[in-house]
């Protein structure tokens, strides 16, 4: 009985409807978000001390860093759910969140290289924090070589989950690679012990950038999502219930 | 406008990352849209070809 509604949630049938339903309800309020962080952090918010206008590459290159983990976070729990409870919807969620992982984990790579080259001199160094960083990237690009090798969608998503959740093991050592070693890379300055150390009028809108990429992510993630069901399901009812006009 | 322009000297590294960063978010809107469209064309596809089970 406690079990009908993760009965329900892994249905795919259910899943693409409420999907679908949902995409729109996370895809405005992000782009809202994205509108105003960028207003925030390019117009309103103060010019850095230290860094000058330079600074404000850290309102896409913070919320990019954050959506690589939070993208291969939920990619390696949804293949870990998948394999052991072998649900198809959860190999579907794995699945439509390493593409876009990836490439916010391009994204962070390059906008700190722009960032670095002014403020430390170089585009790239052999650092823990950008070398653990680039794993990352060869992890997603791994992940999804390795689902491609296989007609058989299936075996797919059994094989590629174990690596997703072996290489897990590197977003904690990317988290803590500026803490653990000495880094060129800052550490954390607005979760760090609670106490950011910046003002609010720099703050907010970068705040306000997490919300609105996490959102992005989610809508994104959703109508991905609703493709990698429509391809797992073998089901002619509801298939013609859901694609046709 | 022009100071906001030029970043204070840094403009070769804003105005790139920003840029970089909104192409990577509209081809995932691209990318995800496509995908979606595909896996119904293909769907309906093993309808009409009767490869699917009742």
């Amino acid at each position: 009985m406690a079990w009908t509604w993760f009965h329900r949630l892994a249905s795919p049938p259910h899943i693409y409807r409420v999907a679908g339903r949902l995409t729109p309800w996370l895809a405005w309020p992000a782009a809202l978000c994205i509108v105003a962080g960028l207003i925030g952090g390019l117009v309103l918010a103060p010019a850095d001390y230290q860094q000058g206008d330079g600074y404000r590459i850290m309102y896409v290159h913070a919320p990019s860093a954050w959506m690589s983990l939070f993208a291969y976070t939920t990619l390696a729990v949804a293949a870990g759910i998948g394999l052991i409870w072998r649900m198809k919807v959860a190999h579907a969620v794995a699945a439509a969140s390493a593409p876009v992982g990836a490439s916010f984990t391009f994204a962070a790579l390059v906008t700190g290289s722009l960032w670095g080259k002014p403020m430390w001199g170089t585009y790239w160094q052999w650092d823990p924090r950008l070398t653990s960083e680039l794993i990352l990237l060869f992890l997603y690009l791994g992940y999804m070589g390795l689902r491609s090798a296989f007609d058989d969608v299936q075996r797919a998503d059994r094989v590629s989950a174990v690596l997703a959740v072996v290489g897990v093991v590197n977003v904690p050592i990317i988290h803590y690679s500026v803490v653990w070693w000495n880094s060129l890379h800052q550490a954390p300055s607005v979760m760090y012990l609670g106490k950011p150390t910046m003002p609010p009028s720099m703050l907010v809108p970068l705040l306000i950038m997490f919300v609105g990429f996490t959102l992005f992510f989610g809508a994104v993630l959703l109508v991905r999502l609703r493709g990698e069901v429509l391809s797992r399901e073998r089901s002619a009812s509801w298939i013609r219930e859901a694609v046709q006009p | 406008m022009r100071a906001f322009l030029d970043m204070g000297g840094y403009w070769p590294y804003v105005w790139p990352s920003y840029a970089v960063t909104l192409a990577v978010m509209a081809l995932n809107i691209i990318w995800a849209r496509r995908l979606l469209a595909r896996s119904r064309r293909e769907a309906l596809r093993r309808l009409a070809i009767g490869g699917t089970q009742k």
